[in-house]
């Protein structure tokens, strides 16, 4: 370590590192626009100068590295100035496009000139007009008249994805960002440039125009699309309060995690996460024969926990058949475990997960499901459910997955499930599934539930609720916890499960794998 | 004063097929090779270059042998030598006489200077344009290959030099040293950031020098005849002769090699001949397009590196452009901006951007659509480009505009509309 | 047009490739000559060169659309490039220019009906102690007047 003094503050910086990453670490920070912590300096931008003591030019923090005993200035009126120039002539060569820019709240360029002298513009020539409008991917559009040539996408496309599909061509002034003829940015990652953008030159086309950054809150949480578990933002929109129908999850964005994704995640999650929603089943159901009737939670439980008591109290628990998901948290398999496994002593139990896809040597893993290493770590032996295994003399089947539709034909479940005497869903997409049982139970969503999902390295990661649940639903924990209150198990210990920090607590206790660091944010 | 004993490097120009072999062997050529491959050791060879002062004669005036002492001794990587001969300053074009007249100078002290500092492998960047001077030095190269003084085993002294002639393409950026590198490895010519220099990581990555054509060409000289004999040439501290380019409106406009501190007065009424019939002088820019320009009052000055400094202005490329007063200085300063906004390379904020907003408003100027303040802005902007870029084309886009409006305020500012 | 280059052109273009550690460094030089040869760098060029070079074509385009001497529209037979920078227009070239469009009968940047002649501004040619200069494909040409010009370009064949 070394001591440096930045603003008049003493700092100790590592061995090595630039000004730009000391003071940041410092809490000190400094506007930077071609530079991006992924990728080496570039030196371009020239917005990040600050002033080193006896050096008589302003030096570039973004890649002069620090030594013992520098000091540095970055708020002097020399830097303003110098800042408040590069901006000057950033602005113009830039469209006066705020009001219509999907950046606007959240780009570099706004928040810069706000902060550094918001200027009347003495720019009195005729701006350079350039082509605003360009496809450059299956889901990207670059505006040139916006962009400030940062080349964090090229370098991007050049450095991490390797695949080169973005260039520079002309040079000067008609510098401009391109790719070749029609061979559009066409990989898996191809959404992170739109994150990379410091302003509103390259914009999602599913996003662009739809709502204003501003009305987003930003939940931290965990893509659970496969077993890497990428670090995200989820950017949900609470609804206009006179305007029903108006909450929304507009997109994701990545969570830098050194660990597991770094700065970066890839399209199938950044899209996939968006349908996770869609087809929610919300209504408490129990369907006796043709009539279907609603009913309330405690009734539900009721019943169910009733019918389990029978089969337990007879000593014919191997009547009763659980079909769980690895996209179960780590507290819903363990509540499972503790209840079915442990105390019921149920031993038919069997996994149905997405099937496997291809794993794109990056991120994406073959395996789409969060946490399959979580329920391993349980105890579970992740069985793939097959139909023969159902239709061994099941007198009550409990289904916690959505995927059986994606793995069977109807068909063949009706078949199955006729032979079955009691069949139930706890589910948030029922899938067409919900005409062949007794019950649905419905289930949160991901987006709407928190909890914690063990990656494929073993990282448990916690995740919090972004919306509300919708309609009936309640997470797969709370419909466990209220069973096995119905089912008059230690009531003690369930009812002081009232969230699922307190479960994982629990989980820690009794599996020394969950004991790690502590998790839960709030 | 000076005569014929002052030409060094030139001193054989006149002679027909200088650039071949024989009639250069003839002259004495390679005697300096043989001398430095059999008689020296490296470190001598650089110690000698280092002892005569040789400046760097492509713009900056870096201490040639200081820059070759900055490429580590023991290194994993090959060094490497690249030879700036991409002249692509406005105002310059001596580097085209050598190249052309006696290419083999240039042979010869590129492998003095690769012997001092263990170079095996050299490159010749020349601009695209000089395309019959790249074919007369590829045909120079054939030869010296022929005669042992070029590949394996030079002179029978175990000494292996590869030298190459790159071909540019039409961009004066490439003249700057880490652009041209970028250039040679096949790339667009964005200058790199420095640190780290090209001595430790330079062309492919390896420890590098990069050398202009006429400095080079003066290596044999002072090997042949000693750092002492090149100081009294020169200056003190500032060895050897350059050779001066004069053109614009003069009577002789060409190449006058003369110790380095010739007074510029000398070199524009004695050399060149003064300004054409009927013309006055109105001023001079000194070292190429990028010097700060001098008004006529001002060119009794010693034509180096320090004393031009000193004034203001730089010797650069010892470019001498001759401006007479039937032009306007606005025509100066179009030609100016017009030439950077082109040549900017684009990769920076200030230079990409603020060189063709000088360039619009100087455009406007010429319409007669100036206003009051334009000339201030046009000050300001430079000032903002100056300093705060990547390379050291910023200073050199800047540095004219500021001075021509310095010294030319009350001309530029008659051309407005409302003052 | 045919797809593959001349197995001249093949063979030199190897021996400069095998100049450099990285034979993408031959890049400036081997375009110089597939242009030579083809008279300008389309997509064709591009992707030939690239495949060459172990390059993607788009590193080709970034390079052809960087320096000012290639082309990627065809141009005519003389590539007629006058100088405009500062000495030359000391000493005149702006003249020239007016009346060589006047000549020809086209403008800065067009190119001559019958495709003889494309003409360009350039700048500085490093020849300025004959300014005013202008280069006819690879050809310099300097103390330009009305005359001189005329005399050259019926030299042209």
């Amino acid at each position: 370590m070394i001591k440096i003094v930045i603003d008049n503050k003493p700092v100790e910086a590592q061995q090595g590192e630039t000004i730009l990453k000391a003071a940041q670490q410092a809490g000190i920070p400094i506007p930077h626009l071609c530079y991006h912590p992924a990728f080496p300096p570039e030196g371009s931008c020239r917005i990040c100068l600050v002033e080193i003591e006896r050096l008589p030019k302003l030096e570039l923090a973004c890649s002069t590295v620090v030594r013992e005993g520098m000091k540095i200035s970055t708020q002097t009126p020399r830097v303003r100035e110098a800042r408040r120039g590069v901006l000057e002539f950033l602005l113009a060569d830039h469209p006066l496009d705020c009001p219509i820019c999907d950046k606007a709240g959240e780009c570099d360029l706004q928040d810069y000139y706000q902060e550094y002298g918001a200027f009347k513009s003495a720019f009195k020539e005729a701006k350079e007009r350039r082509e605003k409008k360009i496809k450059i991917g299956n889901n990207l559009i670059l505006d040139r008249e916006r962009c400030v040539l940062c080349t964090r996408c090229v370098r991007f496309l050049t450095e991490t994805t390797k695949t080169q599909e973005l260039g520079v061509f002309r040079r000067g002034i008609r510098s401009e960002i391109s790719t070749y003829d029609a061979e559009f940015v066409n990989n898996n990652y191809s959404g992170n440039l739109v994150d990379l953008c410091p302003v509103g030159a390259i914009t999602d086309a599913q996003f662009r125009f739809k709502t204003r950054t501003w009305f987003l809150a930003p939940v931290e949480s965990i893509c659970p699309l496969c077993s890497q578990g990428c670090n995200i933002y989820v950017d949900y929109h609470p609804g206009f309060p006179r305007v029903p129908g108006t909450a929304k999850i507009y997109r994701i964005r990545p969570r830098l995690n050194p660990d597991v994704n770094d700065h970066w995640i890839c399209d199938y999650g950044r899209g996939g996460y968006l349908l996770l929603l869609n087809d929610r089943w919300d209504k408490l159901v129990w369907r006796k024969g043709d009539r279907e009737t609603v009913v309330s939670w405690e009734k539900a439980l009721q019943i169910l926990a009733e019918k389990i008591r029978t089969f337990h109290l007879k000593k014919d628990t191997s009547k009763i058949a659980l079909v769980l998901s690895s996209w179960l948290t780590n507290e819903e398999l363990f509540l499972i475990k503790k209840i079915f496994k442990d105390d019921l002593r149920l031993e038919r139990m069997f996994f149905a997960d997405p099937r496997p896809g291809t794993g794109d040597g990056f991120l994406l893993q073959a395996e789409r499901a969060p946490n399959a290493r979580g329920a391993k770590e349980i105890g579970f032996a992740l069985n793939p459910v097959r139909l023969e295994d159902l239709s061994q003399n099941t007198n009550l089947l409990i289904v916690f997955s959505p995927f059986l539709a994606e793995l069977y034909s109807p068909t063949a479940l009706k078949a199955v499930f006729e032979t079955i005497g009691t069949k139930v869903l706890v589910t948030p997409r029922a899938n067409g599934l919900d005409s062949l049982v007794d019950f649905v139970l419905p289930a949160s969503g991901m987006p709407e539930k928190s909890g914690s999902l063990t990656n494929k390295n073993g990282k448990i990661q916690p995740f919090s609720a972004v919306c509300p649940s919708c309609g009936d639903s309640r997470p797969e924990w709370s419909i466990l916890v209220d069973l096995a209150r119905e089912l008059k198990m230690n009531d003690d210990y369930y009812r002081s499960l009232t969230e699922p920090g307190a479960i994982l607590k629990g989980l820690a206790k009794e599996i020394a794998f969950f004991r790690k660091e502590p998790l839960w944010i709030s | 004063m000076s005569g014929v004993e002052d030409k060094v490097l030139t001193q054989n120009f006149g002679l027909e097929n200088l650039y071949k072999v024989d009639v250069y062997l003839q002259q004495g050529g390679y005697q300096a090779l043989k001398k430095a491959l059999k008689e020296m050791t490296p470190g001598q060879v650089m110690e000698e270059v280092k002892k005569a002062g040789l400046r760097g004669r492509g713009g900056a005036g870096f201490p040639a042998g200081m820059k070759w002492s900055f490429v580590p001794h023991k290194v994993d990587q090959p060094k490497l030598l690249c030879v700036n001969a991409d002249e692509g300053e406005p105002g310059t074009f001596k580097d085209r006489y050598i190249l052309s007249h006696n290419p083999h100078l240039l042979i010869e002290g590129i492998v003095i200077a690769a012997f001092a500092v263990g170079i095996h492998t050299a490159y010749i960047y020349i601009r695209g344009e000089y395309e019959a001077v790249a074919q007369r030095l590829e045909a120079a190269i054939a030869e010296a290959y022929q005669k042992s003084f070029l590949g394996k085993n030079i002179l029978e002294r175990g000494f292996e030099l590869d030298l190459f002639v790159h071909r540019g393409a039409g961009a004066y950026i490439c003249g700057e040293e880490t652009a041209l590198l970028e250039s040679l490895e096949g790339k667009r010519g964005h200058p790199r950031l420095k640190p780290p220099f090209p001595a430790s990581v330079g062309l492919f990555q390896c420890p590098t020098v990069i050398n202009n054509v006429e400095t080079l060409a003066n290596v044999p000289f002072i090997i042949g005849k000693g750092a002492r004999w090149f100081l009294d040439h020169g200056l003190p501290r500032d060895g050897g002769t350059r050779i001066f380019g004069v053109s614009g409106p003069v009577v002789r406009p060409g190449i006058y090699e003369l110790p380095v501190g010739t007074s510029l007065r000398e070199i524009i009424f004695s050399h060149a001949g003064g300004l054409k019939p009927g013309k006055k002088l109105k001023a001079v820019i000194p070292g190429g397009m990028s010097a700060p320009i001098l008004r006529a009052d001002e060119i009794d000055i010693k034509m180096d590196c320090e004393s031009l400094a000193a004034a203001g202005s730089m010797l650069g490329s010892a470019a001498i452009i001759v401006i007479d007063e039937e032009t306007p200085i606005l025509d100066v300063l179009l030609k100016v901006a017009k030439f950077y906004s082109h040549e900017s390379c684009g990769q920076c904020t200030p230079c990409r951007i603020g060189t063709s907003w000088i360039y619009k408003i100087i455009k406007r100027l010429m319409a007669g659509d100036g206003e009051r303040g334009d000339v201030d802005e046009l000050v300001r902007l430079a000032s903002n480009i100056k300093g705060k870029t990547l390379c050291p084309m910023g200073d050199a886009a800047a540095m004219p505009v500021i001075s021509l409006t310095q010294k030319f305020r009350t001309e530029l500012e008659s051309s407005l509309k409302n003052q | 047009m045919s797809p593959d280059i001349s197995a001249g052109l093949n063979k030199k273009i190897a021996e400069l490739a095998a100049r450099y550690p990285k034979k993408e460094a031959a890049l400036l030089p081997v375009l110089h000559l597939v242009q030579r040869e083809r008279g300008l760098i389309t997509a064709e060029e591009e992707k030939l060169v690239a495949g060459l070079l172990g390059l993607k074509p788009i590193r080709v385009r970034e390079v052809v659309t960087f320096y000012t001497m290639f082309y990627q529209l065809p141009m005519g037979k003389y590539h007629i490039q006058v100088c405009t920078n500062l000495t030359c227009t000391l000493m005149g070239g702006e003249k020239l220019i007016d009346y060589l469009q006047k000549k020809l009968g086209t403008k800065i940047g067009a190119t001559t009906a019958d495709r003889r002649f494309t003409l360009s501004e350039v700048e500085c040619l490093g020849a300025c102690e004959q300014a005013p200069c202008m280069m006819v494909n690879f050809d310099y040409y300097g103390n330009l007047d009305k005359e001189k010009i005329d005399a050259i370009l019926k030299d042209l064949d």
